[in-house]
């Protein structure tokens, strides 16, 4: 089954490249170059993914992102041009799974977009009262974690941490999603306690070069099955 | 006094002692207000000789006959010394009165002068000249801190000697009186103060203070500081929003450069690694359309990073416009040159038979690639970019028509003031390109508009001025 692309972006010349390359590289291939024709295709195409272009002339593609996930779960990617982590983060606080910053090479577009793909197959499939992410295992019940078959010893905040992200693999948490969800709303915790978390995490998980718990500076962590796991 | 002694005099026989007493009342009053207090004791001592000696007999001596006479002489002296002192103090007061009249407009007049909203600058070396008119001071220091030390901001009449300066300047602590307040010749100095704090010393020398001098001068001190605190203050904030506009500008432009070049960079690098990724399948007509692409986008790019050089060269004024008379065509035919757009993408009208412009053809030309590039991001593919060519009186207008979304209210203005990097709700193009257009028609003399297109769309207006000499350039340049 090919799977469908909706790229949004008011550049016409990107949009050529995206629309020759994903085609080459076997997706089919919707085009949109304002925010309200962008809604409009989503609608219209039910697309499997969505590659968003932040900075869009009517609607932007915060907005964008926000008004899509009104109705659909359908995993998008946003493209920022400007360095400001500010607009990736909200896009991803309102429910964006990953972002890519301009300019980027297409393999990269590429890697993204079979991760995102690969999640919303996943949450679609798995009611889950365990779920697996590349060689991680986790039973939700009983709170137990094995790696590569091999039981790991948690404490009950590395593994909320853990389960959270393991629950959204494939997206691109937030800080403040990961500090809301686990410390609570409000509570005022620093994106600190995360770096200190997510160092303990792989170091008990065998993942020190943060390749299955990868962390995106400044925005923060992603789970994601390294793609010679799972051979992608 | 001579006059009327000599006429009654002559009349002697006649007169009663009285009268002639009444009589010599007169030059007494005269000399008094006319001569003041001094004056006055001359003409009392005068007319007291002349009653004596002329006319109480016995005559030509001092000496006085009859008690009758004596109290004559009495009552007139008595008189006379009354009348003297009252019309004195009457003439002192009035003085008085004129000199607090003066005072008052003095007053009035520095207030004016210190309520004016004049920057510190300029306040000061008025305060100075003010200070001395009103004052008669040879010479006015104005002494402002400046870091731990104070420093003389201004300076009126002659220049004090480094001397006459340290001797104004306060030993320690705060002195709430002026000091060398009696006598003449100073230095005088008093200190400015705000509510209790400090902000300069006035000092004068050559001069003379008496104690109501002294409190006009301690006014005025009092006004003056709170003239200097608020200019002071008024300049501060000034300089604050100066700083915080500049520093907007610069944020929104870096931002505007950051998203323009990245995004050429975006179609350049996505398609050179989609043409080096070998296990992407792309058809030998895929890759030549991205090999146009990146060299379509690498254009772009160069010509973005000349104009952003030109921008700030025009912005520094410092770019040399190479003008000559062109005719409009050929500036928009020089733009469509640069942006080869799709055919049938941009439409021109009336452009035959316009004057020609006195202007830089390239800056002008690149101003209407900008307007034509943005026209052609925010138009729908079917609808073509209109160039528009207009006369109006002596005026060339090009104007550049889209049927693309239009622009919010409110927003045109500050499009062409500096790049929006307004996200979410914002225009996602930075609007670099019109504020690159804006700075190049308006270094040659140029206006450009933006405006809402009645029946949707927008309208951007370049307006030039016609040449005059050369009078209407023969119709088309064609090229």
């Amino acid at each position: 089954m090919t799977a469908t692309v909706l790229v949004v972006d008011d550049d016409a010349a990107l949009q050529r490249v995206l629309r020759l390359a994903l085609k080459a590289l076997g997706y089919e291939v919707v085009a949109a170059t304002t925010g309200a024709t962008g809604l409009s295709e989503a609608a219209l195409h039910s697309p499997d993914a969505i590659v968003l272009d932040l900075g869009l002339p009517d609607l932007g593609g915060v907005e964008v992102c926000r008004r899509v996930r009104e109705w659909s779960d359908v995993p998008i990617i946003v493209l920022s041009a400007d360095g400001s982590e500010q607009s990736k983060v909200e896009a991803l606080d309102l429910g964006a799974d990953d972002y890519v910053t301009k300019p980027f090479s297409m393999s990269e577009l590429q890697a993204r977009l079979r991760v995102a793909l690969r999640r919303s197959r996943a949450t679609s499939t798995a009611e889950a009262s365990s779920v697996s992410v590349g060689p991680l295992e986790l039973d939700l019940l009983a709170h137990e974690v094995r790696m590569r078959g091999r039981p790991v010893e948690l404490t009950k905040r590395e593994f909320q941490i853990l389960s959270f992200l393991a629950l959204h693999a494939g997206k691109v948490c937030t800080h403040k999603m990961l500090l809301d969800a686990v410390w609570g709303v409000g509570y005022g915790a620093s994106s600190r306690y995360l770096r200190e978390y997510a160092y303990r995490l792989r170091r008990k998980l065998g993942d020190e070069d943060g390749r299955l718990l990868t962390s995106r500076p400044g925005i923060g962590y992603q789970l994601v099955a390294p793609p010679d796991g799972d051979g992608a | 006094m001579a006059a009327l002694s000599a006429a009654m005099f002559a009349l002697r026989p006649q007169l009663s002692i009285a009268t002639v007493a009444l009589v010599l009342v007169i030059p007494v009053v005269v000399g008094v207000v006319a001569g003041g207090a001094a004056a006055g004791a001359v003409a009392v001592l005068g007319g007291f000789l002349v009653y004596d000696v002329g006319f109480i007999p016995p005559y030509g001596t001092l000496a006085v006959g009859s008690s009758q006479n004596w109290v004559a002489l009495g009552v007139y002296v008595v008189v006379v010394v009354l009348l003297g002192r009252v019309t004195s103090n009457l003439t002192r007061a009035q003085a008085d009165a004129r000199q607090r009249q003066v005072d008052a407009e003095q007053l009035f007049q520095m207030s004016e002068l210190l309520v004016g909203g004049r920057p510190l600058r300029e306040l000061l070396p008025v305060v100075a000249s003010t200070l001395r008119e009103a004052f008669g001071f040879e010479g006015v220091v104005v002494l402002l801190p400046e870091g731990d030390d104070l420093v003389v901001a201004a300076a009126a009449g002659r220049p004090l000697s480094s001397e006459e300066v340290a001797s104004i300047r306060p030993a320690g602590g705060v002195r709430t009186a002026l000091s060398g307040a009696d006598g003449a010749g100073g230095p005088f100095s008093v200190i400015l103060q705000v509510a209790g704090r400090p902000v300069g010393v006035l000092g004068a020398v050559g001069g003379w203070l008496d104690p109501h001098r002294a409190q006009l001068l301690s006014t005025f001190a009092n006004q003056t500081a709170v003239a200097l605190e608020r200019a002071a203050l008024r300049e501060e904030a000034l300089r604050a929003q100066v700083l915080e506009e500049v520093d907007g500008f610069r944020q929104a432009l870096l931002g505007a450069v950051s998203h323009d070049l990245r995004t050429p960079l975006a179609t350049i690098k996505a398609s050179a690694s989609a043409l080096r990724d070998r296990a992407m399948p792309l058809s030998a007509d895929d890759a030549g359309e991205l090999l146009a692409l990146i060299e379509g986008q690498s254009d772009r790019l160069s010509r973005m990073v000349s104009n952003l050089l030109d921008l700030s060269r025009v912005r520094a004024g410092a770019l040399e416009l190479k003008r000559e008379p062109v005719s409009p065509r050929a500036l928009v035919t020089d733009a469509l040159g640069l942006l080869s757009p799709p055919a049938g993408a941009v439409v021109l009208e009336g452009l035959d038979g316009l004057p020609a412009v006195d202007v830089d053809a390239g800056l002008v030309s690149e101003a209407v690639v900008n307007l034509i590039d943005n026209a052609m991001r925010y138009a729908p593919a079917e609808a073509a970019v209109r160039v528009v060519g207009a006369l109006r009186e002596s005026t060339v207008s090009l104007s550049v028509v889209d049927r693309g979304p239009g622009i919010a209210e409110g927003l045109a203005g500050r499009l062409l003031e500096g790049p929006q990097t307004g996200r979410g709700n914002g225009p996602g193009a930075s609007g670099l390109g019109l504020v690159i257009a804006r700075a190049f028609v308006e270094a040659n003399g140029g206006v450009i508009r933006l405006e809402h297109e009645p029946g949707g769309g927008t309208r951007a207006t370049i307006e030039l001025g016609a040449y005059e000499p050369g009078g209407v350039v023969a119709t088309d340049e064609e090229q």
